[in-house]
């Protein structure tokens, strides 16, 4: 493996990814619909990877777990996107939304 | 050889009896009667081997015979707690094994004609062969806490059987009182068996006399003890005042107050009052009086009661805590030997009386007196029966009842018990009295009843023999007392050399003057019954007459039934209204419905934070999230 | 400064705007572009970081397959941009919260040492990844490949028609 110089201290993806990751809490938090809340969490997941991969590469090259972990996350995700979306489909078929306010038939 | 050692086989014979006909009762021919019998009749030959084993060993040790125990362990918890199963005979034991087996097994007998018919013939004979078990471990025990639990078996054996009408409400009634009378006496007796093991560490009895001679019981602790056995004896013994259960036993069927209320078990008390003995004289100076005044107001009660009482059976309950009153007063004097001899004959007189009345009532279906009259002509071997039995009750010469009553008088005047002499000696008049009302009210004069005297007869043979055997036993059975009929029967005398604790053989004495006494009072009474109660009895309205207030107060039975209701009712059932008051508010509303209630009223509090919307669910992660980082950055930090 | 670090902060302007977009637009379909412009900015970071492989991957299915996936689900639900129902009775503690995150993350950040010397950073060779990803790592990848199975025909069940449409 070879070093490669890098301008761009550890530090500044850190920053980028925590800055993702809290605008996608605030996303998931505050959204309505459900699709958008989908994308927020996507957004959250991305974060990760960058934080992941970041690691990785800059501290522990020889074992690239980072790099690996950031993979797999982007597997999963893609397949929990598929599955979340016909949960969606399902929902508004029956009850005519998309708004996650409306279905709260687990109420109280 | 069958000797001493092998006692314990005599209970349990009639034990297995029990178990076979409780599990295949019903499925025996006649529902296994002849088994009871056959068990009882077993005990019964047993016990010879096992007296003739004692008079041996008497004739080698003298004296110094201080009896044979054999025991097993039951159950040991670590070194602390042992319970031991164990007999342990002695000359009082062998008198008491006499008594139960021969009296158990007429009325056994005597019940094959009086049961017969009956609904629960079978559980009948179970309970009595439980009874005869339970009655034998009690006489052979030799430690308190087998005692002690037999003598519960022994209480609900007479629960069982005096219930056995029980749909007839005052025997359920009657059943209840009696347990519960006996169960009061029975706590004292609990308490103090538990005192004494706490001193001295074994509930083994002879240990425990050991320990009370050498001194290791302090004085106040051993009377406390003591009164507390002698609480039990009360209740079982019905002295006074717990003493109101008996004449109400009458309501079990006649055989079984025969066997139970008459000569065994009323006479457990007596009994181990006797067994426990030295413990007594060890106690405090205030034991031994206690129990002789204890047994002379039941003696006094009852006779005077008896006088005025109308259902046969009812006065000869009466008269049995006549006499067992009149064995505690012996036994408070110390006098083992008269208090066994007179234990001894009653037990065959005292059943024949309520055999012989189970008799007429079998054959009229009547028990008031004032019903009766003329019955002697139409059932006369029931009569001649009752009437030595009554005889030998109020202690006419030369029968049973005599020598022994006059050996209790003889030792109380010898010792100096003047007070307790002249009490006595009334009681020897008022009890002549009131037997003699009896036979005159019931066999002679005219019939009150037609239909009761056409109904009158004897009655068969399995309820004859019986009678004519406890008869014979009622007129000699007192000549035991006579050295030489002693010897001739293979014992060492007389009953005073067979029977003696602690102390020593006595020849039989006779005091000419206390005898003659006894006979003039004795037959004063007789002559006096008749001339009251004879022919049309006009002498006995007359006095009843004159004295209202005394009859009603001996009809009411000294209101004893009534102060024990009036009790009942303010303090025991005010204190339960209490206590039902507490567990239906306190236990059950708060403590039960409360501890119910406060899950139902927090799950109501705290469903509304299921609102069912997922923000709200999303918003608790990241919330907790962020507090856990906090805290744990904080820790780093 | 040099040209990485002028990309570098581009791209992080290009995703921290993009998520802003998402989080924050009135209309549905733009805070899927905005997405989409997130992801790219993304991809732009795994090449500075060296992993091409990853950036590819990136874009294959994050900015291929999922953004695709998201916009057919937004034109099914005929989602409508009705102007304040985009956004919940929750939004001042969602700020709150999302704050709050972002001061532990960037106080976290400033607060520690980093082991390394900063400045450098090692490319990892893609033969490595693959022979990593089908040796030490076969059993993940198996079971990934297991999660993807199961998403596919859970999406199938979920989202076809009912009986009789």
């Amino acid at each position: 493996m070879e070093s490669v110089t890098q301008e761009i201290p550890l530090e500044h993806f850190l920053i980028v990814s925590g800055i993702l990751f809290s605008l996608g809490v605030y996303g998931v938090l505050a959204r309505r619909n459900a699709v958008l809340i989908l994308m927020s969490v996507e957004l959250m997941l991305n974060a990760v990877s960058i934080n992941l991969v970041a690691f990785a590469v800059y501290t522990a090259p020889e074992l690239f777990v980072g790099i690996i972990f950031a993979i797999f996350v982007i597997t999963i995700a893609a397949a929990e996107v598929g599955l979340a979306l016909g949960i969606i489909l399902r929902i508004y078929r029956n009850r005519a939304t998309a708004n996650v306010d409306e279905v709260d038939q687990l109420k109280w | 050889m069958i000797g001493m050692s092998d006692a314990w086989l005599l209970p349990v014979l009639p034990g297995t009896a029990f178990v076979v006909l409780v599990l295949f009762g019903n499925y025996l021919p006649r529902k296994g009667d002849w088994l009871a019998i056959l068990a009882i009749f077993a005990s019964f030959v047993l016990f010879f081997p096992v007296a003739a084993d004692l008079t041996d060993a008497l004739a080698k040790t003298g004296e110094r015979f201080a009896g044979v125990s054999n025991s097993i362990t039951w159950f040991q918890v670590g070194d602390v707690f042992q319970v031991r199963l164990g007999v342990f005979v002695d000359q009082i034991a062998v008198v008491m094994l006499a008594v139960v087996t021969f009296v158990s097994l007429m009325v056994q007998v005597y019940s094959l004609g009086y049961m017969k018919g009956d609904a629960r013939y079978g559980w009948y004979y179970a309970v009595m062969s439980l009874f005869a078990a339970a009655m034998l471990t009690l006489v052979l025990a030799d430690n308190f806490l087998l005692l002690y639990f037999v003598w519960e078996i022994v209480g609900i054996c007479s629960y069982l059987l005096i219930g056995h009408y029980h749909e007839r409400r005052s025997a359920a009634e009657a059943a209840k009182k009696a347990f519960i009378t006996t169960r009061i006496g029975d706590l004292g007796f609990l308490i103090g068996i538990i005192l004494l093991w706490r001193s001295v560490g074994t509930f083994n009895i002879s240990e425990t006399f050991r320990a009370a001679s050498a001194g290791e019981i302090p004085t106040n602790y051993l009377t406390a003890s003591v009164l507390l056995l002698f609480l039990g004896a009360m209740g079982k013994s019905a002295q006074f005042p717990l003493h109101v259960w008996l004449p109400d036993a009458m309501e079990g069927p006649s055989p079984v107050s025969a066997l139970i209320h008459a000569a065994t078990m009323v006479v457990a008390g007596v009994y181990m009052v006797a067994r426990t003995l030295p413990l007594f004289q060890a106690a405090g100076d205030v034991a031994l009086p206690l129990v002789t005044g204890v047994g002379l107001i039941t003696v006094l009660m009852s006779a005077t009661m008896g006088l005025v009482m109308s259902d046969i059976k009812r006065v000869i309950a009466y008269s049995t805590l006549n006499s067992l009153g009149l064995m505690i007063v012996a036994l408070g004097a110390g006098l083992t030997t008269a208090a066994m001899f007179y234990l001894f004959v009653h037990a065959f007189f005292k059943a024949l009386l309520f055999l012989a009345a189970g008799s007429v009532y079998h054959a009229t279906d009547e028990l008031e007196v004032e019903q009766m009259g003329g019955l002697g002509r139409k059932m006369p071997l029931t009569a001649i029966t009752f009437f030595l039995g009554a005889l030998s009750m109020a202690g006419i010469v030369p029968l049973a009842g005599f020598w022994a009553k006059d050996d209790i008088l003889r030792a109380s005047f010898d010792n100096q018990n003047i007070a307790v002499f002249l009490l006595l000696a009334v009681s020897v008049v008022l009890t002549a009295l009131y037997m003699t009302r009896l036979v005159l009210l019931i066999f002679t004069g005219e019939p009150r009843n037609r239909r009761a005297h056409e109904r009158a007869h004897d009655g068969p043979p399995a309820m004859s023999l019986p009678l004519v055997a406890l008869a014979v036993l009622t007129v000699v059975g007192g000549f035991v007392a006579f050295d030489a009929v002693g010897k001739a029967l293979g014992f060492p005398g007389g009953i005073g050399e067979f029977v003696f604790v602690g102390g020593e053989p006595e020849s039989f004495a006779v005091n000419g003057g206390v005898m003659a006494l006894s006979i003039v009072l004795a037959v004063g009474g007789v002559i006096g019954g008749l001339y009251i109660w004879g022919g049309k009895a006009l002498p006995a309205r007359r006095i009843a007459g004159a004295f209202p207030w005394a009859y009603r107060i001996l009809r009411n039975k000294y209101y004893m039934d009534d102060i024990y209701q009036a009790l009942i009712n303010r303090v025991v059932l005010t204190f339960s209204a209490v206590v039902a008051w507490f567990d239906r508010r306190v236990v059950n509303d708060t403590g039960v419905n409360g501890t119910g209630a406060v899950p139902r009223i927090t799950g109501y509090v705290l469903k509304f934070h299921e609102t069912g919307k997922l923000p709200n669910y999303a918003l608790g992660i990241a919330v907790g999230v962020i507090v856990l980082a906090v805290v744990a950055f904080a820790k780093v930090a | 400064m040099t040209g990485t670090e002028l990309i570098f902060y581009l791209m992080a302007a290009a995703a921290v705007g993009g998520g802003l977009g998402v989080v924050l637009a009135r209309n549905v379909v733009y805070a899927a572009l905005f997405l989409l412009l997130s992801l790219l900015a993304v991809a732009a970071f795994y090449i500075l970081l060296a992993t091409e492989f990853l950036a590819l991957v990136q874009l294959l299915i994050y900015a291929g397959a999922v953004i695709i996936l998201l916009l057919f689900v937004l034109m099914l639900t005929r989602a409508r941009d009705v102007p304040a129902a985009l956004d919940g009775p929750q939004k001042p503690v969602a700020a709150v919260a999302g704050l709050a995150l972002l001061g532990l993350l960037l106080t976290a950040v400033a607060g520690t040492t980093w082991p390394r010397d900063v400045g450098t950073i090692t490319r990892v060779p893609f033969e490595s990844i693959g022979d990593a990803l089908f040796r030490k790592w076969a059993v993940p990848f198996e079971v990934a490949s297991l999660v993807l199975l199961v998403a596919l025909v859970g999406a199938i069940v979920l989202a076809r028609p009912e009986e009789g449409e």
